[in-house]
Parts: structure tokens; C-alpha cells; sequence
């Protein structure tokens, strides 16, 4: 409550700074998939919005966080975290890219950033922190890594005892990893169906809800896990793909910003 | 389950699953109650027991019972999308306000379901039932900078009342959520909106914001009229 009431008082005034920064984690050996969607979700949407950012990796951003989640962006003397409370900031400032939209494709476009936050950050937390697999290859070595023994394995079994808790509160405690699967492919489908033939969602400009589903499409396709059988779920839609692709090339290779210095395939 | 006034539900669909049950022409009768595992509403066939309203809507349209040939692949996504939307926005605030609201749960739920369960689960289940709400509520909204009991519920009436807006504009003045005949999403809001509507409760601000967007309400309506009028005697 602290944090929301200066918002509220002082950003109206000032203009976008120069130096805004975005933070996460250490992108080559800490950073996981559930947190790299949501960091490349909200510079998607700053570059949608033409706003500079700089992109500054810090092995302890989840702890700097006012949410505890990542990313989040430092503007001027205001500290702001995730998705939505990032659009928020951004519209008392006076940029918006979903003003042109109606109620009806408003309400619409929140439920479809519900459904990825439902289904798509879902079935990420699972697989990072659910399935043994990539638990014991990847996510405890990437999570623990900026820290020395035994810190490093107590605060990745720490979270890992957090997600859990919270999988089990919200029933996905019980699925296996064919059921979250056809889970994310049911996601995928809907998000297929809904884009057509479109360049983005909402015909021809970009909103939130694109820049959502390419930081999570784009980091499901370029992250290297146990298996490809996530990343194959999102190929079988090629409209997506060149959804990505579109995104990537308009928004990132044109503007000469590298941080997607991995090619879609 | 049965009928319509005075009924609370775990989540979004008991009465959702079995209106679609009765418009798709299923023979629906009075759902006993197992509570195995806690799990309702259930739904039982001559060699079938299916819990949960995803899974009770999913059996429903393997047994070719389906209310959406007539959408499109268009509409059949915006349906997923709101089902996410419900979920996310107005379960927490529907659950606090059936099942952890101290005067709602002590006055209306607990007897109301205790009365409908046999001895001795009618001790157990409802308790269980509330601490699972509360559990749920803080697990997935309590994180900071909200702390307290206090901010976590009110953000998540906050944006349950959102969602009840964004609902009523979807709708407009259409009389189903896609066009003349209801639908699996229609099923499901009505599963969460009725109960909401209809059930008197001592506290009652979500309620009470409901009751302020009329079309919402027709809807109830309309449907409780169409779909439940056997029924009403017995809610």
C-alpha cells in the first residue's frame, strides 16, 4: 500500500527518462523460463510503447523486487514489478496501446492474458520446479548457481517447497506432465485460433496481450529444456511462429537491440 | 445437487455443469454427494464417477452431449479465455465470500452444505472445505507488498468487481454470452453467478455490486426460468 500511493501522486508529471532500467536475473546461468517470459513480456511491450529501456542482470533481482517477482523496472525514483502493474505506470504516463480498443475488446483482451497467465506461467512453474526430470538437470543448478554451497541448495529446495505449495492449492498438484502438456497445447490452439490470419491479435497494432504471448511462445521456442516436447507444442501452429518471428524482426533485430540474440528456427 | 437458491459451490461450475447437462438434454438427475476426497459436485452414470466441473463438462461432450457445434474455433477460444478469466478474478473473492467470511460460512454454508452430506462427513468436509478457500486465497494472491488479511481481500474484491464489469460488458444486450443458445461459457458464469445472486447472505458487498449491472441479472434469470423452473420448489 506504501508503494502505490506515491505512484499515483508524482508519475503523472514526469516525462520517461533516458536511463529507465529493466532488472532480472543473470541471463546465462541463473535465469529460468517462467521468469525470462515475463522479463522479455514487458521490454516486448516497452519497445511496442517506443519507450527505452536497458536491460541490467542482477543475481539477486528477485530479492531487489518490491513483489518478489521479476522483472521489474527502476523509472526515475519509482520501482515498479510485473506485467500489470508495469501497464498501469506506463498508462498514467500517457502511453497506452490498447486505448483504441472498445469495451467488449478490452474485457477480451484481459481474459486472454489471463488464459496465458493460467495455462502457459503455469505449466512453466510446473515444469521448472514439478517435474524431476528437469529439477534435477536444470532448474536447482540455474536457480542455485550466483551462491555458495549450502545456500545454493537450500534456497532452491525453499522454492521449490513454494511452488509446490502452491500447484497443490490450485489442483495441479495432481497432473502428470502428459496432462500439463495437453494442457499448454489447448492454450496454444485457443491463442492460434483467436490471432487467424492477423498480424497481431487486435488486427493491426500491438497491445499487452501481444507482448505476453511473445515473451512466452519465443522463450518456450528458444529455451533449451530436458526434452523438446514443450517446444513442439507451440510449432504445430505456424501462425504463431510468424507471430514470433514478426515480433522479433519489427521489435528487436530492427531496432539493433541483441537481446534475442537467439534465432527462432 | 439440486435447484437454485441457497446453494453454495466449491468453484465455478456444479450448477454450471448441470445446466449445461439439462440443455444439452442429458438425463440429469439429484448428483449424490460421495466426498471421497472432498471433490464436488459429482457427477454419476451407470459405470462412471467424474468429479470437477472441467472434467464433468468433458464427459458430458465425449458422451456427444455438446452445446458448442454451433460456435466457432474463433468463439470456442474466446470461451477458454473467460473460463481463465473467472478463475483468476472472481473465484477468490466468491470463495472468500461462501467460505471464509466468518458471518457468511458460520450462518448460510456450513449448515446449508452439513445439512446436505451424511454424519459424519457433515463435521469434517465443510471445515475442510473452508481452510482449503482461505489456503487458496492466500497461496496464489497473498504475496507482497499485500500482507495482510485485510489488503489481500481487499484487492481481491477489487478485481472481482472488475471482472463482474467486464462480464456485463461482453454481454451487452445479448441474451446468451454467443448469441441465441447457451453455451459451455454461459454454463459456466451461470454456475458462478447464481449462487452469488440468489443466496442471502449476511455480508453481501459482491453481491450487491452484481445486483447493480442488469444484465447480468437478466441472464440469471432468464436461464433459472428456462432451465429450473422444476427445480425451484425443491432449492
Amino acid at each position: 500500500m506504501l508503494l502505490l500511493k506515491p505512484l499515483c501522486l508524482r508519475t503523472s508529471a514526469e516525462p520517461w527518462p533516458e536511463n529507465a532500467t529493466l532488472y532480472q536475473q543473470l541471463k546465462g546461468e541463473q535465469i529460468l523460463l517462467s521468469d525470462n517470459a515475463a522479463s522479455l513480456a514487458v521490454q516486448a511491450f516497452l519497445q511496442m510503447c517506443n519507450l527505452p529501456i536497458k536491460v541490467v542482470c542482477r543475481a539477486n533481482a528477485e530479492y531487489m523486487s518490491p513483489s518478489g517477482k521479476v522483472p521489474f523496472i527502476h523509472v526515475g525514483n519509482q520501482v515498479v514489478s510485473e506485467l500489470g502493474p508495469i501497464v498501469q505506470f506506463v498508462k498514467a504516463k500517457g502511453h497506452s496501446l490498447s486505448d483504441g480498443l472498445d469495451e467488449v475488446q478490452k474485457a477480451e483482451m484481459k481474459a486472454y492474458m489471463e488464459l496465458v497467465n493460467n495455462m502457459l506461467l503455469t505449466a512453466e512453474l510446473y515444469l521448472q520446479w514439478c517435474d524431476e526430470a528437469t529439477v534435477g538437470e536444470i532448474t536447482h543448478a540455474r536457480y542455485g548457481s550466483p551462491y555458495p554451497w549450502p545456500l545454493n541448495h537450500i534456497l532452491a529446495y525453499q522454492k521449490q517447497w513454494e511452488v509446490r505449495r502452491k500447484m497443490k492449492a490450485i489442483g495441479w498438484g495432481k497432473k502428470t506432465l502428459d496432462q500439463v502438456l495437453e494442457d499448454v497445447d489447448q492454450c496454444c490452439q485457443a491463442l492460434s485460433q483467436r490471432l487467424g490470419t492477423q498480424p497481431y491479435f487486435f488486427n493491426k497494432q500491438p497491445t499487452e496481450l501481444d507482448a505476453l504471448v511473445f515473451g512466452h511462445l519465443y522463450t518456450i521456442l528458444t529455451t533449451q529444456l530436458t526434452s523438446d516436447e514443450l517446444s513442439e507444442k507451440v510449432k504445430n501452429y505456424s501462425n504463431l511462429l510468424a507471430f514470433c518471428r514478426r515480433i522479433e524482426q519489427h521489435y528487436f533485430e530492427d531496432r539493433g537491440k541483441g537481446s534475442s540474440s537467439i534465432r527462432l528456427s | 445437487f439440486r435447484g437454485s437458491k441457497g446453494r453454495p459451490r466449491q468453484d465455478g461450475g456444479p450448477l454450471g455443469a448441470q445446466l449445461l447437462g439439462r440443455r444439452l438434454g442429458a438425463p440429469i438427475g439429484t448428483q449424490r454427494v460421495l466426498g471421497g476426497d472432498g471433490d464436488v459436485p459429482i457427477l454419476t452414470t451407470e459405470d462412471n464417477i467424474v468429479s470437477q466441473p472441467a472434467k464433468i463438462l468433458n464427459f458430458l461432450r465425449k458422451q456427444k452431449y455438446n452445446a458448442d457445434y454451433e460456435l466457432s474455433a474463433r468463439q470456442g477460444a474466446d470461451t477458454l479465455a473467460y473460463i481463465a478469466l473467472l478463475e483468476e478474478k472472481l473465484l477468490p473473492a466468491v470463495l472468500h465470500t461462501f467460505w471464509v467470511e466468518n458471518d457468511n460460512y458460520f450462518t448460510v454454508t456450513k449448515p446449508w452444505f452439513a445439512s446436505r452430506i451424511p454424519f459424519p462427513l457433515s463435521l469434517i468436509l465443510p471445515g475442510r472445505m473452508s481452510k482449503g478457500a482461505l489456503n487458496r486465497i492466500l497461496l496464489t494472491r497473498g504475496e507482497p507488498p499485500l500482507y495482510h488479511l485485510q489488503e489481500v481481500e481487499a484487492q481481491i474484491y477489487r478485481d472481482a468487481k472488475e471482472c463482474l464489469n467486464l462480464l456485463s460488458h461482453r454481454l451487452g444486450t445479448s441474451q446468451f454470452f454467443f448469441g441465441d443458445m447457451p453455451s459451455t461459457l454461459d454454463a459456466y458464469v451461470f454456475g458462478f453467478l447464481a449462487p452469488l445472486y440468489k443466496v442471502r447472505f449476511p455480508k453481501v458487498q459482491l453481491q450487491e455490486h452484481l445486483k447493480q449491472l442488469s444484465n447480468l441479472c437478466r441472464f440469471c434469470d432468464d436461464i433459472l426460468n428456462s432451465y429450473f423452473r422444476h427445480s425451484l420448489g425443491d432449492g
